[in-house]
């Protein structure tokens, strides 16, 4: 068969929405088929799977994550923030961006933050007097916002695919993270005072009942960043702890969940995504060992290194480059089929793996809200019953000072080497 | 059709009901694991490689659950815009290729299983690879059959004129 007629179906087939994993597998069948080798060999790369250790983080962090989004605890986290931060101007919407970036970090960005958050946050939002278009852009773009914090699956799979250290990407994410959450607090404070919302006055009481009730979850972070941080265990080990702790505390202390009734059907639910992030993993170790194999990664370097010559150009490009994958893909599969062929140009360019970890889980972030085809608009255009094109206009502000995020997160690389320099290497 | 809807609904009952078995056993595993590693300082040897290969399991029951309930990670940028008949007719087209494909990669691990087989290796001890590795050809396997039953049922709803999924 001709190539390009080959690459033309293929391609036709992804966008008219066959399956990612089998649009990958065809490339890696193909591909092998083409240099005679048997198609076992697909196969026996994708049984690495069963052979990276830090993917048994992948089912329990995802499993922990859809679980606290079921249970009540989104609630409670939300009561905690309301009185930690309902003082200040723009308060409701910097406790919306915190919550979001909590559970984004949990569950990646994989819509159940819109669905599981949005839902709660958006009518309260309007009830305290924001502007409609304010708080519905607020609630689309928090959709994303928490993918640089531990223990982003996102991050997990970069460290994966990208063998770097999965411990100091999580470093690296921390500052990065709250520069991102950062820009848009500020602009929600703005907000706050130009749209005169009424305020809150803090209390010590309510911050304790809050607290006392949140009492359980409030460990949760320290838990899994102190583990980390700290030394104590790795990120798998968090993943256990985490999971275990999580259904302990969701099921026989808060009693939200049923152990019969509705654990089964989270676990159910949860291990959907991970199978679909599997398949599209195993299937692109296929085509990845392909496509080193046919030194496609230094081909393209060779034919990038002619059009472009400087760091700067090179980094320019990537994020324009990302946030149109971010906007076609979602940021499993982005990161699966993406990093093996930057990833050896980067370094090239002489770009630190780490620092483009956190450049590419950046960028997809943005590519989330990117129009006309972003994931999060649809998500929310369907949870909170609006016209895509209405999203899209009310997310146009928080994309613009996200990218100025972005901006200073690409160009100034110790934002996030520095913390994984203080912490030292493991 | 009738016969198929009852084989499909007690195939995912099967599936998920193995999926929840293995997930609580990574679960109550993995946990045990740091315990006894962290307080003990001794884990169990076998522990890991068994922790590793539930991950391949349950990967592959999820994704056969998610082939059933359409919840694959597609780019469906160009399905999004389609009116719903057409979209119909597109989706008993990429539900048959998916099949095909899964198919192919059917035949590539029931190879791979026979040369293991061969080979005799081991994955710890005496216990031979294959029984972890005899997921890979039945996944594949399950997932043929789901997407072969889902491209059925919307060649149905596009015979019988319907416009939605």
């Amino acid at each position: 068969m001709n190539v390009w007629l080959a690459v033309f179906v293929i391609v036709l087939l992804a966008l008219l929405g066959a399956p990612l994993f089998t649009i990958i597998g065809a490339c890696a069948l193909y591909g092998f088929s083409s240099t005679n080798t048997d198609i076992s060999a697909v196969i026996i790369e994708l049984y690495r799977i069963a052979d990276s250790p830090p993917l048994i983080a992948i089912p329990l962090f995802a499993f922990a994550g859809y679980l606290l989004a079921e249970s009540n605890s989104p609630k409670r986290l939300v009561g905690l923030a309301q009185a930690l931060f309902g003082w200040m101007p723009g308060g409701l919407a910097i406790v919306v961006l915190m919550t979001c970036a909590f559970f984004t970090a949990f569950t990646g960005a994989s819509g159940v933050t819109i669905v599981a958050l949005g839902g709660l946050l958006y009518p309260i939002l309007l009830k305290e007097r924001y502007p409609e278009r304010f708080s519905l852009g607020l609630v689309t773009s928090s959709g994303s916002i928490g993918l640089l914090f531990p223990p982003s699956l996102p991050i997990i799979l970069y460290g994966l695919v990208a063998a770097v250290s999965i411990d100091k990407l999580f470093v690296a994410g921390i500052l990065p993270g709250f520069i991102l959450v950062g820009v848009l607090s500020a602009y929600s404070v703005r907000t706050g005072l130009t749209a005169h919302v009424p305020r809150v006055p803090f209390s010590w009481k309510n911050v304790a009942s809050a607290a006392r009730s949140a009492a359980w979850e409030i460990p949760l972070p320290f838990l899994i960043i102190g583990g980390i941080y700290g030394g104590a265990f790795t990120a798998t080990e968090a993943a256990a702890v985490t999971a275990f702790y999580v259904l302990v505390v969701e099921v026989f202390i808060y009693r939200d969940l049923k152990l019969t009734k509705d654990v089964p059907k989270v676990m159910i639910d949860s291990m959907l995504l991970v199978g679909a992030i599997l398949a599209i993993l195993g299937t692109a170790f296929g085509l990845t060992n392909y496509l080193i194999d046919q030194q496609i990664p230094q081909r393209l370097f060779q034919f990038v290194s002619q059009q472009i010559s400087s760091q700067v150009t090179f980094l320019l490009i990537l994020n324009g480059f990302l946030i149109i994958v971010g906007m076609m893909m979602d940021v499993f599969s982005a990161i699966i089929v993406v990093v093996p062929l930057i990833l050896p140009i980067a370094r090239e360019f002489k770009v630190d793996p780490v620092h483009l970890g956190i450049i590419f889980l950046a960028n997809l972030e943005i590519g989330y809200l990117t129009p006309p085809v972003g994931l999060n608009l649809f998500l929310s255009s369907l949870r909170f019953q609006k016209p895509v094109l209405h999203v899209a206009r009310s997310v146009l502000i928080f994309m613009f000072l996200e990218l100025i995020a972005l901006f200073i997160i690409t160009y100034v690389p110790d934002i996030s080497l520095f913390l994984v320099r203080l912490f030292g290497t493991q | 059709m009738k016969l198929l809807n009852r084989f499909d609904v007690l195939l995912n009952k099967l599936e998920g009901w193995l999926l929840i078995l293995f997930l609580s056993v990574m679960i109550l595993l993995a946990f045990a694991q740091v315990v006894m590693r962290d307080v003990f300082s001794a884990g169990i040897l076998w522990g890991d490689i068994l922790l590793r290969h539930m991950v391949l399991w349950i990967g592959f029951l999820g994704a056969a659950l998610a082939a059933s309930s359409g919840r694959h990670i597609t780019i469906d940028a160009l399905a999004r815009f389609l009116p719903a008949r057409p979209r119909l007719a597109v989706s008993v087209l990429t539900h048959l290729f998916a099949a095909a494909i899964c198919f192919l990669l059917l035949r590539g691990s029931i190879t791979f299983i026979q040369n293991e087989i061969a080979m005799h290796t081991t994955v710890y001890n005496n216990i031979p690879s294959w029984y972890g590795e005899i997921i890979i050809p039945v996944g594949f396997g399950l997932l043929v059959v789901h997407f072969v039953i889902r491209a059925m049922v919307s060649l149905q709803s596009f015979l019988r004129g319907e416009t939605a999924a």
